[in-house]
């Protein structure tokens, strides 16, 4: 009886697995880099109504983040202000530019200024920003230097993973509690022998932080965790209810 | 290999607890209810309709359809909306609290609502009042769903047609001058019973305008009787109050004071206080109870007699003479000379029992009556309290101003009957529903006239209503009425405490509020705010600026200024003998021929006013666990008479003459249910339910229409209301005013209840743990004691290692099983703070229902079942006992879960993350407890149960994805709380303890602690959504590692107790014991309360 199948089916099984499996982990690499967070959030920039600009307010005119977010040490949500706030200002400055037209209307109209909704934690999340600011989590540990932003944009990816990066080690993003509101804050800028008086040292220290020329991130984070007993939540009803 | 692990041998001696008559007789039903977590059949789709190939070929097919719609991946853009201008006190997220007050029929109940974001979404009581004092009822509860109910009425509505406010008030212009005609001389107002000063006050405005209206007040669980009784008695403006926390021995006459519809927080709470027991030297009251169907009042009763309600006159009647023989109270005498009492078949021990308890303690002890009673017995029963010297002591009179000019409806329906009345206005209730019927009679045809009849006599009615219901349907005018959540108002609690009311919310659809009406028909000018109320509140003289004094009233809830006191008074037996008294007050006892029918109110529906409240509507009735229906309650000896059993149909026919002779036949169908501890003789109708609202089935998600219903009308439960007349408004039987015969015969067909008595059975042993109070003193162990317990294995063996559970903090739960009423409370608050679906009727039959914490009541006996001669137990006791998830520190659950959905948390919770979970239900069928609900289907977003809608592929009721519209009703959601996830269809879910409680309060602490170490949550500062609401603080939540806290004390008791403890799950809830204080001298004693004593066998 002749060969039913060509020599060169011999290797077809073999080159269909190879295929497969370059197949196969061609997809998985695509997901796991353009589906999670890091890539699908990561420098969204959606076009508000009136381009407000951070770096102005904050950078040069040296607004306080709390002048605007005012609930932000009280409640979970960090609010975006009124129209009336704005015009706490507006009233007297820039207030025949265009681009103030929106608020300017809400302000006669009395309908609101829709902002668009960057940070948006999906419903079964309750993020609290109240449990963050007041125990040394500064903003730009999740909303990156808004400082320096003309234009908002995400700078963080927010999936559960990064999350839990900070709440497993707190120490590497924790900083004096007066300078969470201090965007350009280095860890560079802390003088060694001021801050070991004020907040002491861990117990298991192998050296004397006040002697030190510079202080680590880790070393500021490790003191304040266990000064303040910082124990973020990893289990689920922490953020999950 | 599959081990089934053995509990430990039931005793075969003593006493034993079961759920049901079924678990008795141990049918196979019940052991499949008590095998399986879910029953056969309840974890597939409805079984004779759809098959599940059916589900995945329909599923196919709908998600082919997605994939071609599957257009965009990005998340739609949303928006963050700010106030223009912020609002006062407003921080958006945050809850605000304000104090109001609801306004019932027996005194108001001072609240605290929780608001976010400007709607109301939660009630708790007022902690700086006594009249709540920071617990609630089932109907406050309930009341916020109420405010948002999608089928309330939302629109003016004049001969039928949609109108608007604008016609209304020019309408009314005219009205008023027409009324004004003839003084008022042809006005009537049919209002309920509000208890409200500022409504008083425009009463005698309207009465001053038109001096010759007529004002009626009907309330159909007020005892008219009742009220005369007190009236004669004690003066015309008296108001009777019991003291609870003063008696020692207290005598129930058919009342059932434990039901808040009928006695009110107050005297749950006075109660109660007397039967917490911390240590056994502490003391008790005792409770008698003599009633002819399990009440909440029965369960609580140390001793409880079983009595036709028809028998109650001539057992106090008995007792009465028992005191009279040896006090020689001369009032009391007086009283019993004009009254007869015939011979009775009552055991004279128990009755001697009773007396010489009773007059043991003078000064100390309390009778009461219920309202049913007639005024033979409200008399009898005012002069025994007098003869044992507690008029003053634990029944105080107060003097609350009543206007004399008020009449009854018996008197408005002649009125209308007689052409006298052309205009009237009705303020809610429902009178063509609830009056009695037969009022009156045609003046021509000389037949009986039903209210409905009557209205059509009326040309001018304007009705201001809160659905438009029947009573809207005959008038010519129909108003919104404005919820309490959202009108300006004021009441009195039951002892004349100044309760303000202020509106949560704007009315959602532009609904007017009874002052605010009266206010138009006065011609006063339009209002904005609380003017109304203010001018009141002036009359009580408040001391100081008004302003500060108003803002106070409205801050704390109530006038602290306004302190009734109570008043001296004595019990005038002049009075009360002079009193219109029926010949026939004592009947014959009922027979088997001629039984009695007793109409009661019902825990749910109230009068009917909640007829429309799913969360109502589905709770579970704490007596027979039957939810969406009422029944005729029956014992099982009468049910064998007439050849029933549970769920067959019953035809009551009851024949009255009325006052002139004509003939009247009522008749009602409904379903039977076969109640232990019932009276003979008897049959038990609750009333509130088989109200017709409009768009009833259209209710949101309470569908469920069972397929054998056809041929019975639309309905939730059986209206009861048409076996009431006024000259029998609650017992009839023959012989008796009028009654000529009462029949009760069998139909012959079924009808489908939902009953979950055996739902959630829980195999095991000491579920229940019992003593009386003096075996308690001899034995402070007896709650750690199971029978059985030598066989277990000691100590339990473990597979799995312990959490660690290192947080600060660690949470626990203790409930008190002796003060525990069953009232259910918790459960609707519950309900409310957790987002609870109602799931219907059909869902509730298959084991379905989501209710996070169930009550389980068990009945206790010692006479076992007889299948030979098929003999009940007759007296059997009733204990409940709540059941939240138990937290277990080794969970069953945790360990089976694939996807560790369900794990543990750091502070003992056991956790379960929604998003994770993916349905297997594995976790369910590993829990001992059965605390575990499932979703189902989408129960908070899609209509379950509705009609047909896919004609041609035969798909009848359950459910159809993606073929119904999406999305709940927009008010319903408005009541949601937004800190609590809403689950969605396969998901798993169970009590939380409250977490979102727990992490408000941490996050607080965390706040306030900012740079410090100082991050623990002050003792006891929170607590649980069902902890707050229980009226008798039976439920007690906290930190259970700081010994101090009110919940580590409790666990400190040695009445403590952990259910299931020999399976080594370690449970984070625990129960104080149940303990009972029967009277040794009582025939019955020996049977009481020792249900869970360790027997040994005789030899």
């Amino acid at each position: 009886m002749a060969n039913f199948f060509p020599r060169w089916t011999n290797w077809l099984p073999i080159k269909m697995i190879v295929c497969l499996i370059v197949l196969a982990g061609g997809l998985t690499a695509a997901t796991w880099y353009y589906a999670t967070p890091k890539y699908t959030k990561v420098g969204y920039q959606p076009i508000q109504p009136v381009p407000f600009p951070h770096d102005i307010h904050v950078t040069q005119l040296g607004m306080d983040c709390r002048y605007c977010h005012s609930f932000v040490e009280v409640a979970a949500h960090s609010n975006v202000p009124n129209t009336a706030t704005c015009m706490n200002c507006h009233t007297q400055v820039a207030k025949d530019n265009p681009k103030l037209q929106p608020v300017e209307h809400s302000w006669k109209s009395g309908q609101p200024v829709e902002w668009v909704w960057l940070y948006r934690t999906v419903d079964y999340v309750y993020y609290n920003h109240s449990a963050h600011v007041n125990r040394g989590i500064s903003c730009f540990s999740c909303h990156g230097p808004v400082n320096q932003m003309s234009v908002v944009h995400i700078a963080q990816p927010h999936s559960m993973a990064w999350c839990l990066d900070c709440h497993r080690h707190p120490e590497n993003y924790l900083r004096p509690n007066d300078q969470v509101f201090n965007l350009d804050w280095k860890p560079a800028d802390v003088k060694p022998a001021e801050f070991v008086a004020k907040y002491g040292q861990p117990s298991g220290a192998r050296e004397d932080f006040s002697k030190k020329k510079q202080l680590t991130q880790s070393e500021i984070g490790l003191t304040l965790k266990e000064r303040w007993k910082i124990t973020p939540p990893t289990t689920c009803q922490g953020c999950h209810r | 290999m599959k081990r089934v692990f053995h509990h430990p041998p039931e005793p075969s001696h003593g006493t034993k607890y079961w759920r049901s008559l079924g678990e008795l007789e141990n049918t196979p039903e019940f052991r499949e209810w008590l095998e399986r977590e879910f029953p056969a059949g309840a974890a597939e789709l409805n079984g004779d309709e759809w098959s599940r190939r059916d589900f995945v070929k329909l599923m196919g097919a709908s998600m082919a359809l997605a994939g071609v719609g599957l257009t965009s991946c990005r998340r739609p853009e949303l928006h963050l909306v700010p106030f223009t201008k912020n609002v006062e006190w407003t921080i958006p997220g945050k809850f605000l609290y304000y104090a109001t007050a609801m306004p019932r029929r027996g005194g108001g109940i001072p609240l605290i609502a929780t608001t976010v974001d400007g709607r109301p979404i939660k009630l708790e009581g007022n902690p700086l009042h006594p009249a709540s004092a920071g617990a609630t009822d089932t109907f406050v509860q309930a009341s916020i769903l109420d405010l948002y109910d999608p089928t309330r009425s939302k629109r003016f509505v004049q001969k039928k047609k949609a109108s608007t406010r604008e016609e209304f008030e020019k309408f009314l212009g005219e009205f008023g001058k027409t009324m004004l005609d003839d003084q008022g001389q042809s006005l009537a107002f049919l209002v309920e019973e509000t208890n409200s000063p500022t409504r008083e006050r425009l009463r005698v405005e309207l009465e001053k305008k038109f001096p010759g209206m007529r004002w009626c007040v009907y309330e159909p669980r007020l005892g008219q009787d009742a009220n005369m009784a007190m009236q004669a008695a004690f003066g015309a403006n008296a108001r009777v109050l019991p003291k609870f926390d003063r008696a020692d021995v207290i005598l129930a006459l058919d009342s059932d004071f434990l039901d808040c519809g009928e006695g009110d927080l107050e005297t749950v709470r006075g109660f109660t206080t007397r039967r917490k027991v911390s240590t056994s030297k502490d003391s008790m009251n005792r409770l008698y109870v003599v009633e002819h169907r399990f009440s909440l009042t029965g369960a609580m009763a140390d001793h409880r007699l079983r009595c036709p309600a028809s028998q109650i006159p001539a057992f106090a009647h008995a007792l009465a003479t028992k005191i009279l023989g040896a006090t020689n109270d001369s009032a009391l005498g007086s009283l019993l000379g004009n009254s007869q009492g015939g011979p009775n078949s009552f055991d004279q021990q128990w009755i001697d029992g009773v007396a010489s308890d009773l007059m043991a303690k003078p000064g100390a002890s309390l009778v009461l009556a219920g309202p049913a009673q007639p005024v033979a017995v409200q008399t009898l029963v005012y002069a025994m309290n007098a003869a044992l010297k507690n008029v003053g002591q634990t029944l105080v009179v107060r003097q609350v101003p009543r206007n004399p000019k008020t009449i009854d409806i018996a008197q408005l329906a002649t009125d209308i009957n007689e052409g006298r009345v052309k205009q009237m206005f009705i303020f809610g209730g429902d009178p063509v529903y609830n009056a009695p019927r037969g009022l009156v009679e045609d003046p021509e045809s000389k037949t009986p006239l039903d209210w409905a009849e009557l209205q059509k006599k009326v040309p001018n009615i304007v009705r201001l209503g809160y659905h438009e219901d029947a009573t809207s349907a005959l008038s010519q005018w129909h108003v919104p009425l404005a919820h309490y959540l959202e009108s300006w108002g004021d009441v009195l609690t039951a002892g004349g405490d100044y309760l303000s009311i202020q509106p949560m919310i704007l009315p959602l659809f532009g609904g007017v509020s009874e002052i605010e009406l009266m206010n138009m028909v006065l011609g006063g000018p339009k209002l904005e705010g609380p003017e109304l109320v203010q001018e009141t509140f002036r009359l009580t003289n408040p001391p100081g600026d008004f302003q500060t004094i108003w803002s106070r009233f409205l801050h704390d809830g109530f006038a602290a200024h306004v302190q009734p006191a109570d008043q001296p008074a004595t019990f005038n037996a002049g009075g009360a003998a002079a009193l219109p008294r029926d010949s026939s007050s004592a009947p014959a006892a009922p027979t088997p021929e001629a039984p009695e029918i007793v109409l009661t109110g019902s825990y749910g529906m109230d009068d009917g006013r909640y007829a429309n409240n799913g969360w109502l509507q589905e709770l579970p009735d704490p007596v027979t666990r039957l939810s969406w229906d009422n029944v005729a309650l029956i014992s099982p000896e009468y049910a064998k008479t007439v050849g029933v059993e549970t769920g067959d149909l019953l035809q009551i026919t009851i024949n009255e003459k009325s006052a002139s002779g004509s003939a009247m036949k009522r008749e009602l169908v409904i379903a039977a249910y076969v109640s232990p501890g019932h009276a003979d003789n008897s049959v038990s109708v609750a009333l509130g339910w088989g109200r017709k609202m409009p768009q009833f089935d259209e209710l949101p998600y309470a569908g469920g229409n069972l397929k054998e219903r056809s041929g019975l009308t639309e309905q939730a439960g059986f209206n009861g209301y048409f076996l009431r007349t006024a000259a029998n408004p609650y017992v009839a039987v023959a012989g008796a005013k009028g009654v000529e015969s009462v029949q009760v015969t069998r139909v012959g067909r079924n009808y489908p209840l939902s009953i979950m008595q055996e739902h959630f059975s829980i195999e095991g042993r000491g579920l229940i743990r019992e003593a009386t109070l003096e075996g308690y003193r001899n034995n402070n162990d007896f709650a750690k004691e199971i029978p059985g317990a030598e066989e277990l294995p000691h100590p339990p063996p473990t597979l799995y290692s312990h959490p660690p559970l290192d947080a600060p903090q660690q949470w626990g739960m203790s409930i008190d099983l002796n003060v525990c009423t069953g009232c259910s409370a918790c459960v609707i608050a519950c309900q409310a703070e957790n987002n609870i679906p109602v799931v219907g009727k059909l869902q509730v039959a298959h084991g379905r229902i989501m209710h996070w914490l169930r009550i389980d009541r068990y009945y206790a006996s010692r006479e076992p079942f007889n299948q030979d001669r098929g003999h009940w137990p007759e007296h059997p006791e009733m204990v409940f006992q709540p059941m939240p998830c138990q937290h277990c520190e080794n969970a069953p659950c945790e360990t089976v879960c694939p996807v560790n959905a369900t794990v543990h948390s750091e502070d003992g919770l056991n956790v379960m993350a929604y998003n994770r979970c993916v349905g297997t239900r594995f976790c369910s069928n590993n829990c001992p407890y059965k605390v575990r609900r499932f979703n189902f289907f989408d129960y908070t977003q899609r209509p379950v149960g509705k009609r047909k809608i896919v004609g041609a592929l035969n798909v009848f009721e359950e459910y159809f994805a993606p073929l119904t519209t999406k999305g709940a009703p927009d008010t319903i959601k408005l009541q949601k709380n937004p800190n609590v996830t809403v689950r969605m269809r396969g998901v798993m879910e169970k009590c939380s303890y409250c977490v979102q409680r727990i992490e408000e309060a941490k996050i607080a602490a965390i706040a306030r602690a900012s740079a410090s170490p100082n991050k623990l949550i002050p003792r006891d500062s929170f607590t649980t959504a069902c902890a707050q609401a229980c009226p008798t603080e039976a439920i007690v939540f906290g930190d259970i590692k700081d010994p101090e806290s009110g919940v580590s004390k409790m666990k400190k008791q040695d009445r403590n107790y952990r259910i299931l403890e020999y399976l080594n799950v370690v449970p984070r809830t625990s129960y104080l014991a149940r303990l009972r204080n029967p009277n040794p001298k009582m025939p019955d004693a020996k049977d009481i309360g020792i249900a869970s004593r360790v027997e040994t066998l005789p030899e």
